[in-house]
Parts: structure tokens; sequence; C-alpha cells
């Protein structure tokens, strides 16, 4: 009966431990394919962290079950008296604390790339998203009004006064979309997240980018996709049936939170884009007078 | 010193009391407990009801209720829940949770019965005071049950309450009467807490018996001096956060209420749009977590300092480092009060103050290492009796050691970007709090429960009540790890809406059926608690053989608790010494053998 209290921890957290390292190899119970630039180095820093994580889980919860199973009570036998060591204070407070900075500084790289403003890349593709409950409007500069943009803005710098007047500013020749995101495969999107009425959160899986929409505020983010998933069929858009990609709502917006949702659309180069884009402009403004 | 103690003598014969004085309205400390006890009890079924409410939605979506949906929802829906009461439910099980179970029995119940004890008090330092602060846990229970039956029912926006969702009333019928009603609850239980600290705080500082240094404080009563600081100092914060929102509610004030729309306008829901204030939801989230992440730790310290007592009374041998054990959880309780920002990563936050919450975030990851390795030195080399509170206090440890290790994955910034509100953080939250705070509450209820009551909880029924939740538990909130991995967003009415959630389903499922076990094996511990206080085992005074003051004290202790004002002669942890030749423990009170050095006087 003494074991048996170390063989329940034993296997229960053994089978813990097995669960989440099988299901890396169950695809579908994993990380979702990744196809942003950054997104291998977010992934990266993920499997650094699950081998030190996992590396200190098995060794504390090893001496754990170990301890339990040999230190049963033995009527006689004496437990050790001591109260401490120093040394071995010193040792796991200085090797957890070289570790955990460590950690700590492995990911700052990649987070100023992620959400620094000053780190973004000049953007090739441009748009605008304002959340609402519960649905995700999509402004779209038309063809040329994102070539003057892109023209006006510097490697590094800050947004050109010609891209914020458009972030600012509806424009006749806009295209305005609900739930798609559109743009094309390498290209550098940046575009300027805003809500109307409560805190949504723009979270694309696939790009591993998530921002709050914090009404009140214009943020600025960014991502791109390596990977297209789409070609026109016609005047449709049509995404291939095992990358359907999707734009989620990650932060708690009322009742229908968990229906905010939006595709992904990355067409397969620029002009395929603007071909799009082409369609996209004549639907919208076909009921205009 | 004759002069003192006919003094404190004096002072502590207690005239008997009417049953009022004496059960209801007393103002015994142990009296006091015992119903903070009994409420958070109560109120932990309560919000175990809401959390498998949640559960059935998550594991059977779009599918009827059986039974109770007939008669709560109308046929118009399909007898299935709305998605508003999914919204509803795991709000109020996070605030009931919280509010009204973790943190009023650790601090309220574990803090009031154990803290004069432990120390050799008769009593706390202001006992009407302590008494009040019970007392105002009653207009709070009041508010916040009955705004389940409020129009628009119980507030929906997340125990988080972040405007402008729960700010205006239009987003939501529940941001209406039931948020108003959350808020006023949440004020009242903050000044509930606020009474308790002060007292807490003053006592331990003020009564500690003869020969009680500092440094001679068991760990329990070290973790609710720190907890009970940290308290007074954070709640403050929160009391007027709630009256911020308040008066937004109310006045028509705008501390909360941005400008969302283009030209300067406020924000807009439907036909509706609020006046331009210029206020900020950031705002709130800063508010918030100021307390609200302090808070987290109110909800762990106190359960690790109970489970450090429990491990080295069970071991059969000294607590591994008490002074490390000490200044870590002071290292914690301060690292505590600079990492609130990891809450709001994504929110839109300077990215750059992203930074430095994350550096501080990680490192206090190791103040928790350093108490775990000391654990597991404690258990290394011990004698160890796996009664039921040990088996509660070693599954802390283990759980403690999940829960901290997948903290560290969220607190790193760019893992965050894409775990930050998945199931990934459900997972890390409840790890830390159901599996480690309420499993210490488990082991501290079977180990306090002969001093309580005189009585002995019955040992078999114990474990098959530890065995069973030690494995559903696991079942319910081990998983979540995974479809967090997944990416599968929290607070999700209907999973089944993403293709990429879609597959994650028949986990779901099985937390869902883990979780109805989980609530099944609590009646076995209801019961159990039920029976044994009035046919439970006689416990005589000292049990389990421990060390500490309340131990000397006859169970249950007489309003006064010590028949002789205790005198302390060495630490609480002296176990297998080599002092005690008769005996494997030595109690604090023991003088000292002639001819024999105390080595560990501390």
């Amino acid at each position: 009966m003494q074991k048996f209290w170390a063989s329940v921890f034993g296997v229960v957290l053994l089978a813990c431990f097995l669960l989440f390292a099988g299901s890396y190899f169950y695809a579908p119970w994993w990380l979702p394919l990744n196809v942003c630039s950054f997104g291998p180095e977010v992934d990266h820093l993920f499997y650094l962290i699950c081998g030190f994580t996992g590396f200190f889980y098995v060794l504390t919860l090893t001496v754990l079950v170990v301890g339990m199973w040999r230190f049963g009570h033995q009527a006689g036998r004496k437990a050790t008296y001591t109260h401490g060591s120093h040394k071995l204070e010193l040792v796991w407070t200085a090797v957890p604390s070289l570790i955990l900075l460590f950690i700590a500084f492995a990911q700052v790289n990649a987070w100023s790339n992620i959400k620094y403003q000053s780190r973004m890349p000049k953007p090739d593709q441009v748009f605008e998203v304002t959340a609402r409950m519960w649905e995700w409007r999509f402004r779209y500069p038309a063809a040329d009004q994102l070539a003057t943009m892109k023209a006006a803005w510097k490697e590094g710098g800050q947004i050109p006064d010609v891209a914020k007047s458009w972030f600012d500013n509806g424009h006749m020749d806009d295209i305005n979309l609900a739930n798609e995101v559109h743009t094309w495969k390498g290209a550098k999107v940046r575009f300027m997240l805003h809500s109307r009425d409560v805190i949504h959160s723009f979270f694309l899986p696939n790009m591993r980018i998530k921002q709050d929409a914090m009404p009140g505020k214009s943020i600025s983010v960014w991502f791109d996709a390596e990977e297209a998933n789409c070609h026109m069929d016609g005047d449709k858009v049509v995404v291939d049936a095992d990358k359907r990609w999707e734009l989620a709502c990650a932060e708690l917006c009322g009742a229908r939170h968990s229906m905010m949702r939006g595709r992904v659309c990355v067409h397969e180069s620029k002009d395929a884009y603007l071909k799009w884009l082409d369609t996209a402009a004549k639907a919208t403004h076909a009921t205009r007078p | 010193m004759s002069a003192d103690k006919s003094h404190t003598a004096t002072t502590h014969e207690h005239p008997q009391l009417g049953f009022l004085r004496k059960y209801v309205f007393s103002d015994d400390h142990k009296v006091i407990g015992i119903q903070f006890l009994f409420t958070g009890i109560i109120m932990l079924f309560v919000g175990g009801i809401l959390a498998l409410g949640v559960r059935i939605q998550l594991g059977w979506p779009q599918s009827e209720i059986p039974i109770i949906g007939k008669w709560l929802w109308p046929g118009s829906l399909g007898h299935k829940m709305p998605p508003e009461t999914y919204n509803m439910l795991f709000s109020m099980h996070a605030s009931v949770m919280i509010f009204f179970v973790i943190i009023p029995l650790l601090t309220g119940a574990f803090g009031n019965f154990t803290i004069p004890l432990m120390i050799g008090a008769p009593d706390m330092a202001f006992p009407k005071l302590n008494m009040m602060s019970y007392w105002f846990m009653w207009p709070a229970l009041a508010v916040m049950l009955s705004s389940f039956f409020v129009g628009g029912g119980a507030a929906a926006a997340g125990w988080t309450s972040y405007p402008t969702l729960a700010n205006i009333a239009f987003t939501s019928p529940n941001s209406g009467t039931g948020q108003m009603l959350w808020l006023i609850g949440l004020l009242f239980v903050g000044v509930s807490s606020m009474m308790g600290s002060v007292n807490y705080v003053t006592t331990i500082i003020n009564m500690r018996a003869l020969g009680m240094t500092l440094f001679r404080m068991p760990m329990t009563i070290w973790a609710m001096f720190i907890t009970a600081i940290l308290q007074a100092m954070a709640l403050p914060v929160l009391t007027v956060t709630l009256i911020l929102q308040l008066l937004d509610k109310t006045l028509g004030t705008n501390f909360f209420l941005p400008n969302a729309l283009p030209g300067g306008g406020g924000v807009q829901i439907g036909n509706y749009m609020t006046t331009p204030g210029g206020g900020q939801p950031l705002l709130w989230q800063h508010l918030f977590w100021f307390y609200s992440h302090p808070a987290v730790y109110i909800m762990i310290l106190p359960a690790m300092g109970m489970v450090s007592d429990i491990i080295s009374t069970f071991a059969r041998k000294p607590l591994f480092g008490y002074r490390p054990m000490v200044y870590s959880i002071a290292g914690i309780a301060g690292l505590g009060f600079i990492v609130w920002g990891h809450h709001m990563f994504q929110s839109g936050m300077d990215p750059r103050l992203g930074t430095g919450f994350m550096i501080a975030t990680i490192m206090i990851a190791l103040p928790s290492a350093v108490k775990t390795f000391n654990w597991l030195g404690t258990v290394w080399g011990s004698n160890t009796q796996y009664t039921t509170p040990m088996l509660f206090a070693l599954a802390f440890v283990a759980m403690f050691v999940i829960g901290g290790l997948s903290g560290i994955f969220m607190a790193a910034t760019p893992v965050d970007v894409a775990i930050h509100d998945t199931y990934f953080i459900v997972a890390h939250l409840h790890y830390v709090l159901f599996m480690s705070s309420m499993m210490g509450i488990f082991g501290a209820i079977y180990f306090w429960f002969p001093k309580m009551f005189g009585r002995m909880m019955n040992e078999t029924w114990g474990k098959v009540h530890f065995f069973l939740t030690f494995v559903f538990a696991n079942g319910v909130f081990f998983p979540m790890h995974v479809i967090g991995v997944a990416l599968h967003p929290r607070r999700y009415y209907d999973p089944t809406q993403f293709e990429f959630v879609q597959p994650l389903q028949p986990l779901n499922v099985f937390m869902s059926v883990c979780a109805l076990c989980l609530g099944v094996t609590q009646l076995i511990f209801l019961t159990n608690f039920a029976i044994s206080l009035f046919g439970g085992k006689k416990s005589g005074i000292n049990p389990w053989h421990s060390n500490t003051l309340e131990w000397t004290a006859p169970s249950p202790p007489p309003h006064g608790n010590f028949l002789e004002p205790p005198i302390v002669y060495r630490g609480p942890y002296e176990y297998n010494s080599p002092e005690a030749r008769d005996k494997d423990y030595l109690p604090q009170t023991e003088p000292p053998t002639p001819g024999v050095s105390v080595a560990h006087g501390h």
C-alpha cells in the first residue's frame, strides 16, 4: 500500500506527459500550420520553452515520485534530520535564474520584430480593419492609392502622411468587404486596427499574429504569408480545401464572440491580387450612383 | 511577568454566551473561520455547478440540454443554452470561485482559524472587526446570487469585466443590472477582505506568544502575513476601479468609455451611440490587473504555507530550507506587484512595456522553483505517512510544478502572441487555482478538521475522494494544454464554428465527461464532511503528532484558545530531532531537556 500512492502519482503524471508529447505527432492537435515569416521564430521559442520545461517536469516530478516510493512510512525508521543545505539552495537558485534569464532574453528580439512599430518592415499591402459586434470590416485601397502610399513609405520609418490620411478617412474608390483578409504571397502586410464598440482581438492562427482591437486606439499591425491558398475562378475566389485559414476573434466581445469568423485569402502573386481587387471594386461600386 | 500573566488570565475568562452570540454573531476567530469555511464550501458547489454548465455546452454544443433545458429555455431556443447564458456561466463561475471560494477559504477560513492558534494568541487583535469582516460577505453574497434573477441575468463580460463590453448596457442584456450588482458585490467582498487583512497583520505583529519570534513562525503564518500585506496594498486599487466603472454606468462619467468613432464620436452599439468622453478601456485593464495579479498570489501563497506545514508534519522531517521558503514567499509577493502587464501583452499597450513585464514575469518563476525544490527536499529522506491531507499536499506540489511551468509559455511575449486567450491559459490558471490552491484547501480541511470540530474525518473515504479528484481533475484540465497549443480560443460558446478547432472536439467531450465525474466526486467529500462533523472518531488534542501550537490546545479549543498562555522554545519543524528521545516530534512548547544543547533554536 505504501507504494500505491507513488504509483498513482507516477501513472497520472506520465499520462499527462505522454498526452502532450504525443499530440505533437498528430497535426490537428498541435500548433496549426504556420505561413508567416516571423512564425518560425515564435514556434522555435515555443519549442525552446518546451525543452526547458519538459526537462524540469521530468526532473522534479521524478524526484517526487521516486521520493514517495522510497520514503514511505516504516515503523522504527527515522527520517533524516536536516534543516536544509546552503549549497543546494545556492545551486537551485542560481541555475534556474540563469536559465530563466536566458529564456527571457531569448524572447526580446522576436517580440520586437512582431510588435515594435520601428521594426515593422516597409509594407507591400495596406488595409484597414474595423471590428464591431460581430464582424470584421476591411477597407482596401484601390491599386493606385496603394502605389502612392508605398512610394511614400520609407524603410523602418514612420507611417507617411499620405497613408495616415488614408487610414483616417474613407475614400470613394476604397473597396469595403466584411470578414475577408486578402493579400498575396510574400507581401508584407501593414494594417491599422480599430474597433467601433467593444474590445475584439484580431487573431490569425496560421500567421501567429494576435492583436486586440481597442476602441479609441489605432493599432498598427504587420504580418505576411509565405504560401498562397487561393485562386480566381471567374469572379469568384476559391480557397484550397486543405488550406482554409481562418480569422478569429480572441477577446470576449459578447454573445456571438465565437461566430466572429473571417477567412484568409492569400493570392498567388501581386498580379493575381490586383485582378481580384479589380473584380471586387466592380462588385462594390456597381451599386453606387 | 506574573502581573502580566494574571492580566491575560482574567481578560480571557469568557462568560457563557447564548447560542446567537456563540455560533452566529460570534467574535471568536475560530467560529468566524468556520463560518467562512461553510460559506466557502457552499459557494464551491455553486461555482462548480456553473462550471459544469460551461462544460456541458462545450462538450455538446448545439444540443438540447437534458432535463433542465426543458424548463430553463423556451422551445423557441430548442431548449438549448443561449450564448448569453454561456457567457454568464463562465463569468460567474470565475467570480464565484475567486471571490467567494478561494480567497474566503484561504484567508477567511484558514487565516482566521490558524493565525491566533498557531502564534499562541487567545484571539485576533480586533475580534469585532473580524466579525464584521465575515458579515460583510453576506451582502456580497446576497447581491451576487440575486443577480442571477434580475432582468438580463448576471454579469457576462468575463470575471475581468473589460470595458466597453461591461460598461455599456446595450452590449448585452447582462451588462445592465447584472453587471451593476457584480460591481457592488465585489465592493462588499473588498471591504470584507480589507478588514480581514488589517486584522491579520496586526495580530501577527503584536500577539505572538512568548518566545514566538518571527523566524519561529510556521510557514502558514508567514504566508498569511505576507498575503495580508499584499491584500491591504492591492485592494484599494480594485475598490477604486470598481467605483469608477460604477460611476460610468450610473452617473454617465467616461473613465473607460473611449472616442472610438471616426471624427471623435463615442462608441456605437447598433443604433446607440455614447457621448464622446475620451476615456480608455486600457485604463481599466491596468487598474484591474494591478489588483488582480497580486490577487493571483493571494490565492496561492496561503495554500503554499499550509502545504509546507502539512508536508513537514507527515514527512516526519523538518521543512527543508525554512528561511529560503520564507524569502521566496516574500519574493513572490514583491515581484507580484510588477508583473500585472503580462495580462495585457496583446492589448495594444506599448510593446516596449511588454518587454519589461515579460522579464519580471519570467523571473517570478524563480522563487516558485525554489519553493518546489525545498518541498522535494523535505520529501526526500522522509518517513512519509500517506494520510489524506498529505496526499492533497503532495498533489499540490506536483500540480504546482505543471502550473508553474506552463506559466513560462505565456510570460514569453512572442509565444504569448500565439497562445494568448487560448485554452492554454485556461489550463494554466486551473492548474494553479484548482489543482494547486484547491488541493491545498482540501488538504487543510482534512488536516485541521480535528482541531476545528474535535473529530476526525473518515480516512478511507478521504483517500477515495483524493484519488478520484486527482484523476478526474487531471482529466479535465490537462488536455486543455493540448487544445491550447492547437490555439483553441477561450470563452467560445460554440467551438465547432471554426475549422481549426473542430478536430479538438473529442478532447472537449473527454474533458466534459471528466468534469461531470469530478463534480460527482465532490459529493463524497461533502458526505464525509457532514457525517464526520457529528459521527467522526474523537480526535484528541494532537492526532497527527504535530509540533505547532494549535495542537497543544484542546480540540476544539475553547473561547480564548489556550488553557495556559503557551511559551515557545523552538521552531515548528523539529521532527525526528535527536533532542526528542521517546517520540519523533518535539512540540514548540516543550521545554528543552536540561543538559541537551539546543542545536536548532532558529
